[in-house]
């Protein structure tokens, strides 16, 4: 077990961090643009944190805040200062890099004071900062050992801590945890929840992994192939997901789209689809009235849905179960639903049957409509 | 489990490889076991392994630095000692300097993008394919010719009156002039292998140095260099024997005072009587440097110095 020992990085407990502004950030490489025109506002020591599949562009991102990358078009602000000119090591930042870029001719104790050694600092603070982090990343006995000597994950830990060594005003992590086991990749990110707590810099983290984005976040910035799709705090984005793609790409199993076709229904606005028949809230269809008639995506979130043998109709959907997923407390089940399949969250205690079909109620506060052709959310 | 026949290699395997040892090792032998023959042992042929070692050839070759006189001597003849510290330090600066100007001139051409970078990357190649007797005709006229100052000019009279001479100083028949073309015979073959060493970096290393306060110089020295130090040994190896042996460019260049280990030798073979045990024990002496230097720079060989810095 990791102890949960804190940096105490030496700021004031009110210290301002400048104020890191992307203003129509584009990036080209040659004739291809991978990112389109970025525009993101992150307040003083807030914990950003970049999510998009493989190739979205984030790491991108990063590293032209990092100063690694040329700015093809756009403008980078400190507190309103221009810095997309500067060098990297004028931006007062640190970075964890995604393939931890480790000096394989320093040991261990070596590669964590390389910057501070560069500031020439005193012996005495260089190896007590060195000591302090390496204790807090569980890296004490291995200080002496060369990067080679070392397993993926401690080579990764490593990596972590020659960035948390230094008093930088900016951190950027580039996927930090994500050649961890699961044990440690769960302690590690509690290390980083409990950090961020206390060490009040800015952080801009990018990661895959939603539940690390959920968990870490301040903010989440959802990118989807130089896009940015959405922005705003985790349960924003959980709740109100602003398209198809960053609901399908938040939440854990995924949400569930099924076609449907809006319908007017006494005074009720129904979602009618191949197998179901759900009656929407009425705010939900206050909104949607322009798309009665129209085909729409109807969402469900797999927590969203009740087992409920006896439902009451219109706010129920039946699915015939296909394969249970026993994870533990909670069990996973693919259902089919006309051709269509379903997943659904439920007790392990429930009792179901494979190839029985079962009712479940939708919950009016999960459900989710997205316009056929645009994707956005209704 | 394998046959007989199969852990027993052939005879024939054996042989070639008793004929290739002999055919390296033999010379060798025969050239230390000659000098400590005297020369009438040698020409007669006759004793063979058994005769009576003396170190009479040694102490005639290096009879400039011997703090005694050998008896057998009543002139001193080769000056083994001088040419020795000339070779000593024309191969050494040589080395050094080609080390330091290729090493950076191979980080520039492998990782900054500038206008006709292909071109000079190329023409490294290039200049190597001339050989050296190409070179030398014209080195010569221009080290002796072009590259002096003028006996009457400002430099050249400071000299004359402060050292006395003819004041006018050319590059032929100095170390310098010597030096200078070793370097740049040397350094498109070592730009070229440094080269590949260096796009063996990680980018990422650099970039990590950057965002960790180095400024480019700190990332060559503090991070590049150390993990190139291979490649420096090997081209070192390579640019330090290259200018410990090389005969033609210097024998052109040198003067008396300037002459090279090897100059002194063929120096010697040309006089009247050819004294084949002093040069078998020159031979000896010449060839304890580079093995030393060989020894001590083939240390820095490692593989795998990049091991452990990247993931995959
Ligand atoms: N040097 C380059 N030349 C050309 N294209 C590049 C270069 N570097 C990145 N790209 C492209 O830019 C896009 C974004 O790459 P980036 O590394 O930012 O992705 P990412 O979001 O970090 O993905 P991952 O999660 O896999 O790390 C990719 O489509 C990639 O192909
Ligand atoms: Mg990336």
């Amino acid at each position: 077990m990791l102890p949960v020992t804190l940096i105490s990085i030496n700021n004031g407990p009110n210290a301002a961090m400048p104020r890191i502004q992307l203003a129509n950030l584009t990036k080209s490489y040659g004739d291809v643009e991978v990112l389109h025109g970025i525009d993101l506002e992150m307040a003083d020591t807030e914990f950003t944190v970049l999510v998009g599949p493989s190739g979205c562009g984030k790491s991108t991102t990063l590293r032209m805040i990092a100063g690694l990358e040329t700015v093809t078009s756009g403008e980078i602000y400190m507190d309103d200062q221009r810095i997309s000119h500067l060098e990297p090591k004028d931006r007062d930042l640190a970075m964890v890099f995604q393939d931890y870029a480790l000096y394989p001719h320093m040991n261990v104790a070596r590669n964590m004071s390389f910057a501070l050694r560069l500031e020439k600092r005193p012996k005495a603070e260089i190896n007590a900062k060195v000591a302090e982090v390496a204790e807090m990343l569980g890296l004490t006995e291995y200080l002496l050992r060369k990067p080679a000597e070392l397993s993926g994950g401690q080579r990764q830990r490593v990596a972590m801590g020659r960035a948390l060594t230094r008093d930088s005003a900016t951190f950027l992590f580039d996927e930090p945890l994500s050649n961890l086991d699961a044990k440690l990749r769960g302690q590690m990110r509690a290390e980083l929840a409990i950090m961020r707590q206390k060490v009040r810099k800015n952080m801009i983290y990018v990661t895959h992994d939603q539940i690390e984005a959920m968990t870490l976040a301040d903010r989440i910035v959802v990118m989807h192939s130089g896009h940015i799709q959405q922005q705003g705090t985790p349960q924003e984005l959980f709740m109100r997901p602003v398209n198809k793609f960053v609901a399908g790409f938040l939440g854990s199993p995924p949400m569930n789209f099924l076609k449907a076709v809006l319908e007017s229904e006494g005074g009720q606005t129904v979602a009618a689809g191949e197998g179901f028949r759900i009656a929407l809230p009425a705010e939900l269809a206050d909104r949607a009235r322009g798309f009665v008639g129209k085909e729409v995506f109807f969402g469900i979130r797999p927590s969203d849905l009740d087992f409920s043998p006896d439902g009451a109709e219109g706010h129920c959907i039946d699915l015939r179960v296909a394969v249970s997923e026993y994870i533990g407390a909670q069990s996973v089940l693919i259902c089919d639903c006309a051709g269509e399949s379903v997943t659904v969250e439920v007790k392990s205690e429930t009792p179901i049957a494979l190839g029985e079909t079962l009712r479940f109620t939708v919950r009016d506060d999960g459900i989710h409509l997205f316009d056929c052709i645009t994707e956005g959310a209704i | 489990m394998s046959s007989a026949s199969n852990d027993r290699p052939n005879p024939a395997f054996y042989a070639l490889l008793g004929t290739l040892i002999f055919m390296a090792i033999g010379p060798v032998v025969l050239m230390f076991v000659n000098s400590f023959k005297l020369d009438i042992d040698i020409i007669s042929g006759t004793s063979g392994l058994f005769f009576l070692p003396t170190i009479q050839n040694y102490e005639a070759a290096l009879c400039d630095v011997l703090w005694y006189e050998p008896e057998h001597l009543d002139y001193c003849a080769i000056r083994f000692g001088g040419a020795f510290k000339n070779s000593i330090i024309i191969a050494l600066i040589s080395t050094v300097l080609t080390l330091v100007i290729g090493c950076m001139a191979a980080y520039g051409i492998t990782r900054f993008r500038f206008m006709g970078r292909d071109t000079v990357s190329f023409a490294t190649l290039a200049v190597r394919m001339v050989p050296p007797a190409v070179l030398l005709v014209p080195v010569f006229g221009l080290w002796n010719n072009t590259f002096c100052l003028d006996r009457d000019g400002m430099i050249g009279g400071f000299i004359r009156d402060t050292f006395g001479g003819r004041g006018d100083v050319c590059l032929a028949g100095t170390h310098s002039g010597i030096i200078l073309i070793y370097v740049a015979m040397n350094l498109p073959f070592v730009i070229w292998i440094l080269q590949s060493f260096i796009v063996q970096v990680p980018r990422s290393l650099e970039e990590a140095a950057r965002v960790d306060g180095a400024n480019p110089f700190q990332v060559f020295y503090m991070v590049v260099l150390p993990l190139i130090k291979p490649g420096l040994a090997a081209a070192a190896i390579f640019t330090f024997r290259i200018a410990w042996n090389e005969y033609l460019l210097a024998s052109a260049l040198a003067d008396r005072d300037t002459k090279t280990v090897p100059i002194l030798i063929v120096n010697n073979t040309s006089e009247f009587n050819i004294e084949w045990g002093v040069i078998m024990a020159t031979g000896m002496l010449l060839a304890i440097p580079p093995i030393i230097f060989t020894l001590i720079a083939s240390k820095q060989i490692i593989t795998g110095m990049t091991a452990g810095a990247v993931k995959g």
